[in-house]
């Protein structure tokens, strides 16, 4: 986008020459006077008019309006442009006290890549070039710009073979030596002399950057951008104003800091000729600029204003002023500076709410809570690098290529740590989780590299020491020893030693302000899947309504495990009570804190789903040889499909009772703390509407018990998971039984297509992918075709047998944006995700209420 | 057989020879046959890590002995004089690999942005137009080097027909790939090391600044 957004679009037809030369010759902040637009300005003529507009200082120039731009190539139309700018800028070429060299430069209608390089100092010759270098003081950067105009020129004007301009740039690597050399060579076989004469010079310049516009990898890049390949370019002349390099520069500037959002220009300066590719490490910071940077700021809030989003300028320094070069919107902005931009805009009432929300994409929203290393100030900062790739990882440290490979063939999480990287590191680096070096930049080989892998990659770590014959690597003082775990963030380049979580970032302010906002648009709620008090309180920072999904799972597993297995295996009833009371207990404390953690929001409790081998002990480690038999009868040829969920409850009696009443015993006592949680119990994987009719008739025995010992009647709603086609067929029936239903989209997928999950991501699905059989992973994205449908269908006879019982979608498909959408066009009442999609799913709900609205939103309660 | 601290392949074993320094120079092989591999491992050359062949050390030192130039050689001039023009370029591609990777803010390219994907492919011609004499003269006094720009050239056609990995990828032969080999066989020949490398760069590229 620039200053004035147009499309490209047909060129306006040339319009004639007219008597006088110069006529079409259109100063900066005159074009829409004349009626001229970007079409005919190009980008950067209609961004300078509005510049003008705007009172805001510009550099002196003019446009040659695409239609008439090849006229510049005649000798009477160059004359009267260096007349122009003489008078524009009040300077005159050749005047030793006040020097003037003239810039030409190309502009399409919109912003595209392709143009032709500027071509500056136009109207140098070699008598005069002494007194610039003296007015200048250096000549260095002179003479670069200079060569590079002359062997534009010199190959696109006046037909000097490449190749001799070649060997002249490779044998004469020193500037000045470079002009002398490629003024003689186009004197040589040029098919004219490169003239000193400022308007002679200017009708080539034309000449060479029209020529280049048509060169066959000109009309490449415009295939490649889909832009038309006669696509016309307007011409400017710009005043290049020469000065002494200690007051006069070039610099470019950002109205935002790319940290932080907030508005603060950012940017740097050159002292001296301005050149294409300024030499590195020489640009100095803004508040260096000795006439200060008010200006700047002016223009740059001026602009951001004007054009709703964050900005970019270039700009000249000549004599300590400030005059701009070019402005436009930036066109990929950092991050947070658009999320920063959307809320302050819309606190000032220049933008609406609605329109806020819909700057920011979903994408956006998960790329702001990048997973980062979780720290609590007692890390070990072992060395801070370069960011090279960002993400964060932990893993054991490997000084080789061979040793990664190793490691990562057993499943071990290694480091690769180099002092610097040649092609025999990249096979490590490829089985790495992440690559730190002690040499190189975030452009080093070694980063480029880890980037093509998506690994995380911290660079040019400075006083890393490897010794491979040790097996250690030395932080300065501190050695850590290969096999040694380190963690490091690939954004802030930092490296701990020892193991850190990774864990996703929170959300900056301005976001959190926007996803209220968006909280406000959306129909859909947002709920979490969450086992534990912690990750729920996680869930609920980042803006869950609730619990969507709480597995009971791991309350049998770690040192519970030995009394759910004496339940399954136990010899006599009296052993397994016992171990169904312990159990009880345990769960009743996990159970508190949950619902404690939960407060006065919904919460659905998932009763136990794991497959029952995932409960029995390995073969040869049960106690005793009675206790192996009894495992060795329930292991199962294909588990995932056997003895679980609804199915183990029906066999195994007293489990489920046994959970609700821990459950229901929970809610009583925290209900004696004024916490009220919305009870939700779900029974799993049912495909009867015999089993949901009995396992119901578990919990509603729990209930009665409860009442019957603590006086409380605990209010709460039965439902049950739709995860069996034949569950989804049955809808109808089920529903009869049921007050919600929560679709498990995880396993609804797996036994729709008949895919075993891990089996077919290694194996069948990218190869799909590749074939165009799928688009994405239905594990990812929901397939709308097969398993949308069955859950649209049981949407529509759950709620003809059951108006307003609730539905909502529990699968992991719950945080993709694209099967979101889907589940709002059903009219679900909510999708439950992981804690680190709630943000992404909050606004991705929004994105889809606002591009469909609906006219009758009563139709469902959330 | 050489005395050296190095026990190189015969040097009447031509083959033993080019397959080690190619390896070296790759980093690894991978989904080559066994009969390409076998002779390098028997050799103690190569070590096989499930599907991957890397170089031993003792490989990379036959390799670097085999490229070595002799050292004050007026071949070794002419490589170098050639090596100097390739740094400031090696510079840039490396910059045009992070520009394709990584838009300026830091954040990961998704290549929705054809207008910015365009100008990096610009760069990317300009780096090509620039490296294409240097190899011209590289070729005429390092043999075998002309397949480098052949090499380059076909990552660029790939990637021009539309498969992106075929510029910045490690996992094909793609155009920083083939760089990375080159840049690596340069230094063999010359006997550079990397620090030496990049202070070298560093210093080429800083040079102009009044």
């Amino acid at each position: 986008m620039s200053v004035t957004a147009h499309g490209a679009g047909p060129l306006v037809p040339a319009e004639a020459p007219s008597g006088t030369p110069g006529r079409s010759l259109v100063p900066y902040g005159q074009g829409r006077i004349r009626g001229l637009d970007a079409d005919e300005l190009g980008v950067h003529g209609a961004a300078m008019d509005r510049l003008v507009a705007l009172g805001l200082p510009v550099v002196p120039g003019l446009t040659m309006p695409a239609g008439t731009a090849a006229s510049l190539c005649e000798r009477d139309v160059a004359e009267a442009a260096v007349a122009l700018v003489e008078q524009l800028s009040g300077r005159r070429i050749g005047d030793p006290a006040r020097p003037l060299l003239l810039r030409l430069s190309a502009s399409a209608p919109t912003e595209i890549a392709g143009l032709p390089p500027d071509l500056a100092c136009l109207g140098i010759a070699p008598a005069r070039a002494d007194d610039l270098c003296a007015v200048i003081g250096g000549e260095d950067a002179l003479y670069e710009v200079w060569a590079s105009t002359v062997r534009m020129v010199a190959e696109y004007a006046l037909d000097v073979p490449v190749a001799v301009l070649d060997d002249a740039f490779l044998d004469t690597p020193g500037p000045r030596a470079r002009v002398e050399v490629l003024l003689s060579l186009v004197a040589e076989h040029g098919s004219g002399p490169f003239p000193d004469d400022p308007a002679q010079q200017l009708a080539l310049a034309a000449r060479a950057l029209l020529g280049r516009w048509a060169s066959p990898r000109a009309r490449r890049s415009r295939r490649a951008q889909r832009l038309p390949a006669e696509l016309a370019v307007a011409l400017h002349v710009q005043a290049l104003r020469i000065g002494p390099a200690d007051h006069s520069g070039y610099g470019t500037a950002v109205s935002r800091d790319p940290e932080t959002g907030r508005l603060s220009p950012q940017g740097s300066f050159f002292r001296g000729v301005r050149r294409s590719a300024p030499p590195p490490h020489t640009g100095e910071p803004l508040d260096r600029l000795a006439g200060g940077t008010a200006l700047l700021e002016h223009s740059l809030l001026t602009l951001e204003r004007h054009l709703r989003a964050p900005v970019s300028v270039d700009f000249e320094v000549r004599d300590d002023e400030i005059s701009l070069l070019a402005a436009s919107a930036q066109l990929r902005p950092p991050l947070r500076a658009s999320v920063c931009l959307a809320a302050d805009l819309a606190r000032d009432g220049a933008l609406g709410r609605e329109e806020a929300v819909r700057r920011i994409t979903p994408a956006q929203v998960q790329e702001l809570l990048h997973p980062q290393l979780r720290l609590t100030g007692g890390e070990e900062l072992l060395v801070r690098g370069l960011p090279a790739s960002p993400g964060a990882a932990t893993g054991a440290v490997v000084l080789s290529s061979e040793r990664a490979l190793e490691l990562a063939a057993d499943g071990t999480r290694v480091v690769l740590v180099a002092a610097e990287t040649t092609p025999a590191d990249v096979p490590g680096m490829l089985a790495s989780a992440a690559v730190l070096t002690g040499s190189g930049g975030i452009a080093s080989h070694a980063a480029v590299v880890a980037r093509g892998a998506g690994k995380p990659a911290v660079c040019g770590a400075e006083g890393l020491r490897v010794d491979p014959a040790a097996g250690t690597v030395r932080f300065g003082e501190r050695v850590v020893r290969e096999g040694d775990p380190v963690s490091l963030d690939g954004r802030t380049g930092a490296v701990y030693a020892g193991t850190l979580s990774v864990s996703v970032a929170g959300p900056p302010p301005e976001l959190s302000t926007l996803l209220e906002w968006a909280d406000g648009v959306r129909r859909l709620g947002v709920r979490v899947n969450a086992d534990t008090a912690a990750e729920v309180e996680t869930a609920l920072a980042l803006g869950a309504e609730g619990v969507g999904l709480c597995r009971t799972e791991h309350q049998f597993l770690g040192d519970r495990l030995p009394l759910i297995r004496r339940v399954l295996l136990a010899a006599d009833p009296t052993t397994r009570d016992e171990a169904l009371v312990a159990l009880e207990r345990a769960q009743h404390e996990d159970f508190t804190a949950l619902l404690t953690a939960v407060g006065n929001r919904p919460v659905t409790v998932r009763l136990l789903d794991a497959p029952l081998h995932e409960f029995l002990p390995a073969p040869g480690q049960a106690l005793d040889a009675a206790e192996e038999q009894r495992a060795a009868a329930l292991r199962e040829a294909n588990p995932m499909l056997g003895l679980r969920g609804v199915r183990l409850a029906l066999l195994h009696e007293r489990l489920y009772p046994a959970q609700a009443e821990a459950l229901f015993t929970a809610w009583a006592d925290v209900a004696a703390t004024g916490i009220r949680p919305e009870l939700e119990v779900m029974i799993p994987l049912v495909s009867l509407p015999e089993e949901l009719a009995a396992a119901a008739g578990y919990v509603r025995g729990a209930a009665d018990a409860v009442a019957a010992r603590t006086g409380v009647a605990v209010p709460y709603r039965l439902g049950t998971m739709i995860e069996t086609p034949r569950a989804a067929l049955l809808a109808g029936e089920l529903a009869e039984h049921a007050e919600f239903f929560s679709f498990g989209t995880n396993d609804l997928t797996q036994l729709t297509y008949g895919f075993s999950r891990d089996d077919v991501e290694r194996q069948v699905l990218a190869s799909y992918q590749e074939r165009g059989f799928l688009t994405a992973s239905p594990f990812v994205r929901l397939d709308p075709h097969g398993v949308g449908a069955l859950v649209a269908l049981a949407a529509e006879r759950a709620r003809s047998a059951r108006p307003g019982i609730k539905l909502g979608v529990c699968g992991e498909h719950g945080g993709d944006p694209e099967s979101i959408a889907f589940c709002d066009a059903l009219g679900l009442d909510y999708v439950s995700c992981s804690a680190h999609r709630v943000p992404v799913a909050r606004m991705a709900a929004a994105h889809h209420a606002l591009r469909e609205p609906r006219d009758d939103d009563s139709g469902s309660a959330r | 057989m050489q005395s050296a601290a190095v026990d190189l392949p015969d040097a009447s074993d031509e083959p033993l020879a080019e397959a080690v320094v190619d390896l070296v120079l790759r980093g690894m092989w991978r989904g080559r046959p066994e009969s390409e591999h076998r002779p390098l491992v028997d050799a103690g050359l190569a070590m096989v890590k499930g599907p991957v062949v890397l170089p031993t050390e003792r490989a990379k030192a036959a390799a670097a002995q085999i490229l070595r130039v002799p050292a004050g050689s007026e071949q070794e001039e002419r490589i170098t004089a050639a090596y100097e023009a390739f740094l400031p370029v090696n510079r840039r591609i490396r910059d045009v690999c992070t520009a394709w990777q990584c838009r300026p803010d830091g954040t990961a390219n998704d290549h929705s942005d054809d207008v910015y994907d365009a100008g990096v492919r610009e760069s990317l011609e300009d780096v090509h137009e620039s490296i294409q004499p240097v190899l011209r003269r590289l070729d005429r006094v390092l043999a075998g080097s002309g397949q480098y720009l052949t090499a380059l050239e076909a990552a660029l056609d790939r990637f021009d027909d539309g498969a992106l990995e075929w510029l910045a990828s490690p996992l094909c032969d793609s155009y920083h790939t083939v760089w990375m080999r080159l840049h690596q066989e340069l230094l063999l020949v010359l006997g550079i090391s990397r620090a030496e490398d990049e202070a070298r760069e560093e210093e080429l590229v800083t040079r102009s600044r009044g």
